[in-house]
Protein backbone atom coordinates (compact mmCIF):
# COMPACT_ATOMS: atom_id res chain seq x y z
CA UNK A 1 0.00 0.00 0.00
CA UNK A 2 1.38 3.39 -0.89
CA UNK A 3 0.00 6.44 0.80
CA UNK A 4 -0.74 9.48 -1.28
CA UNK A 5 -0.89 12.77 0.60
CA UNK A 6 -3.07 14.07 -2.26
CA UNK A 7 -2.03 17.66 -1.74
CA UNK A 8 -1.00 18.58 -5.31
CA UNK A 9 -2.81 21.59 -6.75
CA UNK A 10 -3.92 22.90 -3.36
CA UNK A 11 -3.06 26.26 -1.83
CA UNK A 12 -1.78 27.10 1.64
CA UNK A 13 -1.02 30.05 3.87
CA UNK A 14 1.72 29.37 6.43
CA UNK A 15 2.36 32.05 9.07
CA UNK A 16 5.77 32.69 10.60
CA UNK A 17 7.25 30.74 7.71
CA UNK A 18 10.54 32.56 7.09
CA UNK A 19 12.45 30.08 9.23
CA UNK A 20 12.18 27.20 11.68
CA UNK A 21 9.22 24.85 11.60
CA UNK A 22 7.15 27.31 9.53
CA UNK A 23 9.68 27.25 6.72
CA UNK A 24 9.94 23.47 7.04
CA UNK A 25 6.17 23.10 6.61
CA UNK A 26 6.11 25.57 3.71
CA UNK A 27 8.91 23.67 1.96
CA UNK A 28 7.30 20.28 2.56
CA UNK A 29 3.96 21.53 1.21
CA UNK A 30 5.68 23.05 -1.78
CA UNK A 31 7.44 19.74 -2.54
CA UNK A 32 4.01 18.11 -2.66
CA UNK A 33 2.82 20.57 -5.30
CA UNK A 34 1.02 23.01 -3.03
CA UNK A 35 1.08 26.73 -3.92
CA UNK A 36 2.33 28.35 -0.74
CA UNK A 37 1.96 31.84 0.67
CA UNK A 38 4.72 32.55 3.14
CA UNK A 39 3.91 35.01 5.90
CA UNK A 40 6.40 36.64 8.21
CA UNK A 41 6.47 39.95 10.01
CA UNK A 42 7.74 42.10 7.14
CA UNK A 43 7.39 41.83 3.37
CA UNK A 44 11.17 41.79 3.03
CA UNK A 45 11.68 38.85 5.41
CA UNK A 46 8.80 36.93 3.81
CA UNK A 47 10.12 37.69 0.32
CA UNK A 48 13.61 36.39 1.12
CA UNK A 49 12.13 33.13 2.41
CA UNK A 50 9.87 32.82 -0.66
CA UNK A 51 12.89 33.26 -2.94
CA UNK A 52 14.83 30.68 -0.94
CA UNK A 53 11.93 28.25 -1.31
CA UNK A 54 11.36 28.95 -5.02
CA UNK A 55 8.63 26.91 -6.77
CA UNK A 56 6.45 30.02 -7.12
CA UNK A 57 6.06 30.59 -3.40
CA UNK A 58 4.64 34.01 -2.70
CA UNK A 59 5.36 36.38 0.17
CA UNK A 60 2.67 37.97 2.36
CA UNK A 61 4.40 40.21 4.86
CA UNK A 62 2.21 41.17 7.81
CA UNK A 63 2.89 41.74 11.48
CA UNK A 64 0.54 39.34 13.25
CA UNK A 65 1.04 41.09 16.58
CA UNK A 66 -1.15 43.92 15.29
CA UNK A 67 -4.95 43.96 15.03
CA UNK A 68 -4.95 44.54 11.27
CA UNK A 69 -2.03 42.21 10.41
CA UNK A 70 -3.98 38.93 10.33
CA UNK A 71 -6.65 40.34 8.00
CA UNK A 72 -4.03 41.93 5.78
CA UNK A 73 -2.20 38.62 5.63
CA UNK A 74 -5.28 36.62 4.57
CA UNK A 75 -6.44 39.24 2.08
CA UNK A 76 -3.07 39.26 0.30
CA UNK A 77 -2.95 35.45 0.21
CA UNK A 78 -6.50 35.22 -1.16
CA UNK A 79 -5.75 37.78 -3.82
CA UNK A 80 -2.68 35.95 -5.11
CA UNK A 81 -3.72 32.33 -4.52
CA UNK A 82 -7.37 32.79 -5.57
CA UNK A 83 -8.56 30.75 -2.60
CA UNK A 84 -7.11 28.93 0.40
CA UNK A 85 -7.27 25.20 1.11
CA UNK A 86 -4.94 25.11 4.10
CA UNK A 87 -4.15 27.51 6.91
CA UNK A 88 -1.12 26.74 9.06
CA UNK A 89 -1.09 29.02 12.11
CA UNK A 90 2.54 28.63 13.03
CA UNK A 91 3.79 32.13 13.97
CA UNK A 92 4.84 32.50 17.59
CA UNK A 93 7.25 34.14 19.95
CA UNK A 94 8.76 32.53 23.02
CA UNK A 95 10.55 34.79 25.47
CA UNK A 96 11.13 33.04 28.77
CA UNK A 97 10.86 35.08 31.94
CA UNK A 98 9.82 34.64 35.56
CA UNK A 99 6.34 36.03 36.15
CA UNK A 100 7.56 39.15 37.97
CA UNK A 101 9.67 40.06 34.92
CA UNK A 102 6.86 39.43 32.44
CA UNK A 103 5.98 42.96 31.35
CA UNK A 104 2.60 44.05 29.99
CA UNK A 105 4.11 44.28 26.51
CA UNK A 106 5.66 40.84 26.67
CA UNK A 107 2.41 39.31 27.92
CA UNK A 108 0.30 41.04 25.27
CA UNK A 109 2.70 40.10 22.44
CA UNK A 110 2.50 36.40 23.31
CA UNK A 111 -1.29 36.39 23.56
CA UNK A 112 -1.73 38.47 20.42
CA UNK A 113 0.65 36.53 18.17
CA UNK A 114 -0.02 33.01 19.46
CA UNK A 115 -3.75 33.24 20.15
CA UNK A 116 -5.48 36.31 18.69
CA UNK A 117 -3.82 36.13 15.28
CA UNK A 118 -4.91 32.51 14.57
CA UNK A 119 -8.51 33.34 15.51
CA UNK A 120 -8.58 36.43 13.29
CA UNK A 121 -6.88 34.56 10.43
CA UNK A 122 -9.40 31.73 10.65
CA UNK A 123 -12.28 34.24 10.79
CA UNK A 124 -11.04 36.00 7.67
CA UNK A 125 -10.34 32.87 5.61
CA UNK A 126 -13.20 30.62 6.70
CA UNK A 127 -15.50 31.40 3.76
CA UNK A 128 -12.82 30.25 1.32
CA UNK A 129 -11.94 27.20 3.44
CA UNK A 130 -15.62 26.18 3.57
CA UNK A 131 -15.96 26.52 -0.18
CA UNK A 132 -12.93 24.28 -0.73
CA UNK A 133 -13.49 21.95 2.26
CA UNK A 134 -10.07 22.86 3.53
CA UNK A 135 -8.16 22.22 6.71
CA UNK A 136 -6.62 24.31 9.47
CA UNK A 137 -3.55 23.31 11.43
CA UNK A 138 -2.77 25.28 14.58
CA UNK A 139 0.81 24.74 15.66
CA UNK A 140 0.55 24.70 19.44
CA UNK A 141 3.24 23.06 21.56
CA UNK A 142 3.64 20.41 24.20
CA UNK A 143 3.34 23.52 26.40
CA UNK A 144 -0.27 23.73 25.26
CA UNK A 145 -0.79 20.46 27.14
CA UNK A 146 1.35 20.91 30.24
CA UNK A 147 3.49 23.63 31.81
CA UNK A 148 7.04 24.49 32.75
CA UNK A 149 8.22 27.29 35.06
CA UNK A 150 9.32 30.75 33.89
CA UNK A 151 7.34 30.81 30.66
CA UNK A 152 3.91 31.92 31.83
CA UNK A 153 2.82 33.94 28.78
CA UNK A 154 3.78 31.24 26.28
CA UNK A 155 2.17 28.41 28.28
CA UNK A 156 -1.03 30.41 28.75
CA UNK A 157 -1.31 31.33 25.06
CA UNK A 158 -0.55 27.80 23.78
CA UNK A 159 -3.14 26.27 26.12
CA UNK A 160 -5.64 28.79 24.75
CA UNK A 161 -4.77 27.75 21.20
CA UNK A 162 -5.55 24.10 22.00
CA UNK A 163 -8.98 25.07 23.38
CA UNK A 164 -9.61 27.40 20.44
CA UNK A 165 -8.88 24.47 18.11
CA UNK A 166 -11.56 22.30 19.73
CA UNK A 167 -14.19 25.06 19.68
CA UNK A 168 -13.62 26.12 16.07
CA UNK A 169 -13.58 22.46 15.00
CA UNK A 170 -16.92 21.90 16.74
CA UNK A 171 -18.43 24.95 15.09
CA UNK A 172 -17.32 24.26 11.52
CA UNK A 173 -17.36 20.43 11.53
CA UNK A 174 -20.54 20.15 9.46
CA UNK A 175 -19.11 22.41 6.75
CA UNK A 176 -16.33 19.92 5.98
CA UNK A 177 -13.49 22.08 7.30
CA UNK A 178 -11.17 20.23 9.69
CA UNK A 179 -9.30 22.00 12.49
CA UNK A 180 -6.51 20.38 14.48
CA UNK A 181 -3.64 21.32 16.74
CA UNK A 182 -0.13 19.93 16.51
CA UNK A 183 1.83 20.00 19.77
CA UNK A 184 5.52 19.52 19.08
CA UNK A 185 8.21 19.12 21.69
CA UNK A 186 11.50 20.98 21.44
CA UNK A 187 12.92 21.28 17.92
CA UNK A 188 16.40 22.08 16.65
CA UNK A 189 15.47 25.38 15.02
CA UNK A 190 17.24 28.73 14.66
CA UNK A 191 15.32 29.85 17.76
CA UNK A 192 16.67 26.88 19.74
CA UNK A 193 20.21 27.71 18.65
CA UNK A 194 19.72 31.34 19.64
CA UNK A 195 18.40 30.34 23.07
CA UNK A 196 21.29 27.91 23.52
CA UNK A 197 23.81 30.61 22.64
CA UNK A 198 22.10 33.09 24.99
CA UNK A 199 22.31 30.58 27.84
CA UNK A 200 26.12 30.89 27.85
CA UNK A 201 26.61 27.10 27.76
CA UNK A 202 25.06 25.78 24.52
CA UNK A 203 26.22 22.19 25.04
CA UNK A 204 24.64 21.98 28.47
CA UNK A 205 21.48 23.65 27.14
CA UNK A 206 21.11 21.05 24.38
CA UNK A 207 21.91 18.18 26.76
CA UNK A 208 19.18 19.30 29.14
CA UNK A 209 16.56 19.47 26.40
CA UNK A 210 17.65 16.13 24.95
CA UNK A 211 17.22 14.54 28.40
CA UNK A 212 13.89 16.30 28.92
CA UNK A 213 12.38 14.20 26.13
CA UNK A 214 12.13 10.49 27.02
CA UNK A 215 13.44 9.51 23.58
CA UNK A 216 16.68 11.27 24.55
CA UNK A 217 16.81 13.86 21.78
CA UNK A 218 14.99 16.86 20.38
CA UNK A 219 13.14 16.84 17.07
CA UNK A 220 14.22 18.11 13.69
CA UNK A 221 11.84 20.65 12.14
CA UNK A 222 11.57 18.42 9.07
CA UNK A 223 10.19 15.43 10.94
CA UNK A 224 7.56 17.65 12.56
CA UNK A 225 6.79 19.24 9.17
CA UNK A 226 6.19 15.83 7.60
CA UNK A 227 3.65 15.00 10.29
CA UNK A 228 2.00 18.39 9.81
CA UNK A 229 1.41 17.40 6.18
CA UNK A 230 -0.25 14.16 7.25
CA UNK A 231 -2.58 16.14 9.54
CA UNK A 232 -3.52 18.50 6.69
CA UNK A 233 -3.92 15.80 4.07
CA UNK A 234 -7.03 13.69 3.34
CA UNK A 235 -5.21 10.84 5.12
CA UNK A 236 -6.56 12.55 8.25
CA UNK A 237 -10.05 13.05 6.84
CA UNK A 238 -11.91 11.89 10.00
CA UNK A 239 -9.66 13.79 12.38
CA UNK A 240 -10.85 17.14 13.68
CA UNK A 241 -10.78 19.08 16.94
CA UNK A 242 -7.83 17.19 18.32
CA UNK A 243 -4.48 18.21 19.80
CA UNK A 244 -1.73 15.74 18.98
CA UNK A 245 1.49 15.62 20.95
CA UNK A 246 4.52 15.03 18.73
CA UNK A 247 6.98 15.34 21.53
CA UNK A 248 9.23 12.29 21.99
CA UNK A 249 7.10 11.14 24.91
CA UNK A 250 7.43 14.37 26.84
CA UNK A 251 3.80 14.81 27.91
CA UNK A 252 3.41 11.08 28.52
CA UNK A 253 6.20 10.77 31.04
CA UNK A 254 7.30 12.44 34.22
CA UNK A 255 10.17 14.86 34.00
CA UNK A 256 12.94 14.01 36.46
CA UNK A 257 15.64 16.45 35.50
CA UNK A 258 15.45 20.24 35.58
CA UNK A 259 15.68 22.41 32.50
CA UNK A 260 18.56 24.90 32.37
CA UNK B 1 -6.48 31.33 63.72
CA UNK B 2 -6.43 34.81 62.23
CA UNK B 3 -8.74 35.55 59.36
CA UNK B 4 -7.24 35.21 55.88
CA UNK B 5 -7.35 38.11 53.45
CA UNK B 6 -9.17 37.09 50.27
CA UNK B 7 -10.02 38.94 47.05
CA UNK B 8 -12.76 37.53 44.83
CA UNK B 9 -13.05 39.31 41.48
CA UNK B 10 -16.49 39.66 39.92
CA UNK B 11 -18.25 38.91 43.20
CA UNK B 12 -21.33 41.12 43.19
CA UNK B 13 -23.42 38.25 41.80
CA UNK B 14 -23.40 34.69 40.54
CA UNK B 15 -20.60 32.28 41.38
CA UNK B 16 -18.34 35.07 42.61
CA UNK B 17 -20.84 36.26 45.19
CA UNK B 18 -21.40 32.71 46.41
CA UNK B 19 -17.63 32.30 46.81
CA UNK B 20 -17.38 35.59 48.72
CA UNK B 21 -20.26 34.69 51.04
CA UNK B 22 -18.83 31.25 51.66
CA UNK B 23 -15.48 32.71 52.80
CA UNK B 24 -17.28 35.34 54.88
CA UNK B 25 -19.26 32.62 56.65
CA UNK B 26 -15.94 30.92 57.40
CA UNK B 27 -14.84 34.14 59.12
CA UNK B 28 -12.35 35.30 56.49
CA UNK B 29 -11.75 38.92 55.49
CA UNK B 30 -13.15 39.18 51.99
CA UNK B 31 -12.72 41.92 49.40
CA UNK B 32 -15.70 41.95 47.09
CA UNK B 33 -15.09 43.26 43.62
CA UNK B 34 -17.33 44.46 40.81
CA UNK B 35 -16.92 46.66 37.78
CA UNK B 36 -19.32 49.28 39.11
CA UNK B 37 -18.86 50.94 42.49
CA UNK B 38 -22.65 51.15 42.88
CA UNK B 39 -23.03 47.40 42.55
CA UNK B 40 -20.24 46.81 45.06
CA UNK B 41 -21.83 49.27 47.51
CA UNK B 42 -25.22 47.57 47.17
CA UNK B 43 -23.78 44.14 47.97
CA UNK B 44 -21.67 45.57 50.80
CA UNK B 45 -24.75 47.04 52.43
CA UNK B 46 -26.57 43.70 52.02
CA UNK B 47 -23.76 41.84 53.72
CA UNK B 48 -22.29 44.25 56.25
CA UNK B 49 -24.80 43.60 59.07
CA UNK B 50 -24.06 39.89 59.03
CA UNK B 51 -20.37 40.10 58.09
CA UNK B 52 -18.85 43.33 59.43
CA UNK B 53 -15.40 42.32 58.13
CA UNK B 54 -16.46 42.56 54.46
CA UNK B 55 -14.60 45.06 52.24
CA UNK B 56 -15.12 46.20 48.66
CA UNK B 57 -13.20 47.44 45.63
CA UNK B 58 -14.51 48.42 42.21
CA UNK B 59 -13.09 48.82 38.73
CA UNK B 60 -12.91 47.53 35.18
CA UNK B 61 -10.44 44.62 35.07
CA UNK B 62 -9.62 45.40 31.43
CA UNK B 63 -8.01 48.66 32.60
CA UNK B 64 -4.43 47.98 33.71
CA UNK B 65 -4.13 51.23 35.67
CA UNK B 66 -7.33 50.33 37.52
CA UNK B 67 -5.85 46.91 38.26
CA UNK B 68 -2.74 48.55 39.72
CA UNK B 69 -4.85 50.86 41.90
CA UNK B 70 -7.06 48.00 42.97
CA UNK B 71 -4.07 45.88 44.02
CA UNK B 72 -2.58 48.65 46.12
CA UNK B 73 -5.96 49.39 47.72
CA UNK B 74 -6.32 45.74 48.77
CA UNK B 75 -2.73 45.35 49.97
CA UNK B 76 -1.70 41.88 51.10
CA UNK B 77 -3.52 38.67 50.23
CA UNK B 78 -3.65 35.06 51.39
CA UNK B 79 -6.04 33.94 48.67
CA UNK B 80 -6.65 35.41 45.23
CA UNK B 81 -9.77 34.15 43.47
CA UNK B 82 -9.80 35.15 39.80
CA UNK B 83 -13.49 34.65 39.14
CA UNK B 84 -14.52 37.58 36.91
CA UNK B 85 -15.33 36.51 33.39
CA UNK B 86 -18.01 36.59 30.77
CA UNK B 87 -19.30 34.66 27.78
CA UNK B 88 -19.60 36.03 24.27
CA UNK B 89 -21.87 34.32 21.76
CA UNK B 90 -20.39 34.94 18.32
CA UNK B 91 -19.53 32.70 15.41
CA UNK B 92 -15.91 32.38 14.32
CA UNK B 93 -16.64 34.67 11.39
CA UNK B 94 -18.16 37.32 13.67
CA UNK B 95 -15.15 37.69 15.95
CA UNK B 96 -13.41 41.07 15.85
CA UNK B 97 -10.16 42.30 17.39
CA UNK B 98 -12.26 44.52 19.69
CA UNK B 99 -14.54 41.79 21.05
CA UNK B 100 -11.56 39.45 21.42
CA UNK B 101 -9.43 42.05 23.24
CA UNK B 102 -12.17 42.85 25.78
CA UNK B 103 -12.89 39.20 26.53
CA UNK B 104 -9.24 38.18 26.89
CA UNK B 105 -8.44 41.22 29.04
CA UNK B 106 -11.05 40.24 31.64
CA UNK B 107 -11.07 36.44 31.38
CA UNK B 108 -7.29 35.87 31.16
CA UNK B 109 -4.98 38.87 31.37
CA UNK B 110 -6.50 40.27 34.57
CA UNK B 111 -5.87 36.93 36.30
CA UNK B 112 -2.20 37.05 35.29
CA UNK B 113 -1.88 40.70 36.24
CA UNK B 114 -3.38 40.22 39.70
CA UNK B 115 -1.31 37.10 40.37
CA UNK B 116 1.77 39.17 39.56
CA UNK B 117 0.58 42.17 41.56
CA UNK B 118 -0.04 40.12 44.72
CA UNK B 119 2.93 37.79 44.23
CA UNK B 120 5.06 39.05 47.09
CA UNK B 121 2.42 38.72 49.82
CA UNK B 122 1.07 35.46 48.37
CA UNK B 123 4.60 34.06 48.60
CA UNK B 124 5.21 35.38 52.11
CA UNK B 125 1.87 34.10 53.37
CA UNK B 126 2.10 30.75 51.57
CA UNK B 127 -1.07 31.69 49.78
CA UNK B 128 -3.31 30.18 47.12
CA UNK B 129 -4.46 31.36 43.71
CA UNK B 130 -7.78 29.91 42.55
CA UNK B 131 -8.81 30.60 38.97
CA UNK B 132 -12.40 29.99 37.93
CA UNK B 133 -12.27 28.56 34.42
CA UNK B 134 -14.95 26.34 32.86
CA UNK B 135 -15.44 22.92 31.35
CA UNK B 136 -15.29 24.95 28.11
CA UNK B 137 -11.51 24.76 28.50
CA UNK B 138 -11.82 21.06 27.62
CA UNK B 139 -14.84 20.84 25.30
CA UNK B 140 -15.50 23.12 22.34
CA UNK B 141 -18.67 25.20 22.25
CA UNK B 142 -19.90 26.13 18.75
CA UNK B 143 -20.44 29.88 18.84
CA UNK B 144 -18.18 30.23 21.86
CA UNK B 145 -14.68 29.85 20.42
CA UNK B 146 -13.31 33.01 22.02
CA UNK B 147 -14.70 32.00 25.40
CA UNK B 148 -13.29 28.47 25.09
CA UNK B 149 -9.88 29.87 24.15
CA UNK B 150 -9.95 32.21 27.15
CA UNK B 151 -10.82 29.41 29.57
CA UNK B 152 -8.21 27.07 28.09
CA UNK B 153 -5.67 29.85 28.50
CA UNK B 154 -6.71 30.22 32.13
CA UNK B 155 -6.01 26.53 32.73
CA UNK B 156 -2.57 27.07 31.16
CA UNK B 157 -1.98 30.07 33.41
CA UNK B 158 -2.93 27.97 36.44
CA UNK B 159 -0.43 25.27 35.53
CA UNK B 160 2.35 27.73 34.68
CA UNK B 161 1.88 29.55 38.00
CA UNK B 162 1.88 26.25 39.87
CA UNK B 163 5.15 25.13 38.28
CA UNK B 164 6.82 28.46 38.91
CA UNK B 165 5.57 29.26 42.41
CA UNK B 166 6.11 25.83 43.99
CA UNK B 167 6.42 25.49 46.97
CA UNK B 168 5.41 28.98 48.14
CA UNK B 169 2.08 29.44 46.41
CA UNK B 170 -0.44 26.87 45.27
CA UNK B 171 -2.34 27.54 42.07
CA UNK B 172 -5.57 25.71 41.25
CA UNK B 173 -8.29 25.96 38.69
CA UNK B 174 -11.98 25.18 39.20
CA UNK B 175 -13.86 24.27 36.03
CA UNK B 176 -17.63 24.43 36.48
CA UNK B 177 -20.17 23.16 33.99
CA UNK B 178 -23.56 24.89 33.74
CA UNK B 179 -24.39 26.93 36.86
CA UNK B 180 -27.61 28.69 37.81
CA UNK B 181 -26.62 32.37 37.77
CA UNK B 182 -27.98 35.71 36.53
CA UNK B 183 -25.88 35.05 33.42
CA UNK B 184 -27.86 31.87 32.78
CA UNK B 185 -31.28 33.42 33.48
CA UNK B 186 -30.48 36.41 31.25
CA UNK B 187 -29.64 34.05 28.42
CA UNK B 188 -32.86 32.10 29.00
CA UNK B 189 -34.98 35.27 29.17
CA UNK B 190 -33.53 36.76 25.98
CA UNK B 191 -33.75 33.55 23.92
CA UNK B 192 -36.34 33.37 21.10
CA UNK B 193 -38.02 30.56 23.05
CA UNK B 194 -37.11 30.82 26.76
CA UNK B 195 -38.68 27.45 27.64
CA UNK B 196 -36.56 25.65 25.06
CA UNK B 197 -33.43 27.49 26.20
CA UNK B 198 -34.15 26.60 29.84
CA UNK B 199 -34.59 22.95 28.89
CA UNK B 200 -31.31 23.09 26.97
CA UNK B 201 -29.48 24.43 30.01
CA UNK B 202 -30.93 21.69 32.21
CA UNK B 203 -29.88 18.97 29.78
CA UNK B 204 -26.29 20.13 29.08
CA UNK B 205 -24.90 17.90 31.82
CA UNK B 206 -25.68 14.18 32.19
CA UNK B 207 -26.95 14.98 35.71
CA UNK B 208 -29.83 16.85 34.02
CA UNK B 209 -29.60 19.91 36.19
CA UNK B 210 -27.49 23.00 36.65
CA UNK B 211 -25.26 23.54 39.67
CA UNK B 212 -26.07 25.98 42.44
CA UNK B 213 -23.37 28.65 42.81
CA UNK B 214 -22.92 27.44 46.42
CA UNK B 215 -21.75 24.03 45.14
CA UNK B 216 -18.95 25.72 43.17
CA UNK B 217 -18.11 27.93 46.17
CA UNK B 218 -17.68 24.86 48.38
CA UNK B 219 -15.03 23.45 46.03
CA UNK B 220 -13.26 26.81 45.87
CA UNK B 221 -13.20 26.91 49.68
CA UNK B 222 -11.66 23.44 49.74
CA UNK B 223 -9.04 24.43 47.14
CA UNK B 224 -7.97 27.32 49.37
CA UNK B 225 -8.03 25.18 52.53
CA UNK B 226 -4.80 23.77 54.05
CA UNK B 227 -6.47 20.33 53.80
CA UNK B 228 -5.85 20.64 50.04
CA UNK B 229 -2.18 21.51 50.51
CA UNK B 230 -0.97 18.67 48.25
CA UNK B 231 -3.04 19.99 45.34
CA UNK B 232 -1.46 22.45 42.94
CA UNK B 233 -1.56 23.02 39.20
CA UNK B 234 -4.72 20.94 38.88
CA UNK B 235 -7.89 21.79 36.99
CA UNK B 236 -10.79 20.46 39.04
CA UNK B 237 -13.90 19.81 37.00
CA UNK B 238 -17.31 20.19 38.64
CA UNK B 239 -19.56 19.73 35.66
CA UNK B 240 -22.33 17.23 36.30
CA UNK B 241 -20.53 14.66 34.17
CA UNK B 242 -20.36 16.86 31.11
CA UNK B 243 -16.74 16.11 30.17
CA UNK B 244 -16.86 12.45 31.26
CA UNK B 245 -18.73 11.28 28.21
CA UNK B 246 -21.65 11.77 25.87
CA UNK B 247 -25.08 10.33 25.35
CA UNK B 248 -26.55 9.54 21.95
CA UNK B 249 -29.12 12.07 20.80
Amino acid sequence: MSLDLALAGKTALVTGAARGLGFGIARALSEQGVAVAINDRTQEIAQQAALRLGKGAIAVGADLATEAGPMHCVDQALRVLGGIDFIVNNAAINIENPIDQTTDDLWDSHLNIILRAPHLIIARSLASLKQRKGAILNVASELGLHAIANNVAYVTAKHGLVSLTRAVAAEVASSGVRVNALCPGTMDTELMRECAAASGDPARYYAAFNAYHPVGRIATPDEVARFALVMLSPLSSFMTGTAIAFDGGSTAARVWGALP
Amino acid sequence: MTARRILVTGSTRGIGRAIAERFLKDGETVYLHGRSADAVDRVLSDLRAKFPQVQGVAGDLADRQRLRDLASAVGELDVLVNNAGYYVEETVEQVTAESWNSLMAVNVSAAWFLAKAFLLSLRQRRGTIVNIASDAAFVGIPGGASYCASKGALVGLTRALAMELIPDVRSLCICPGPVETDMMWNQVATAPDPAVMREQWMSFAPLNRVAKPEEIAALVAHAANPQASFATGAAWLIDGGQTAGKRLA
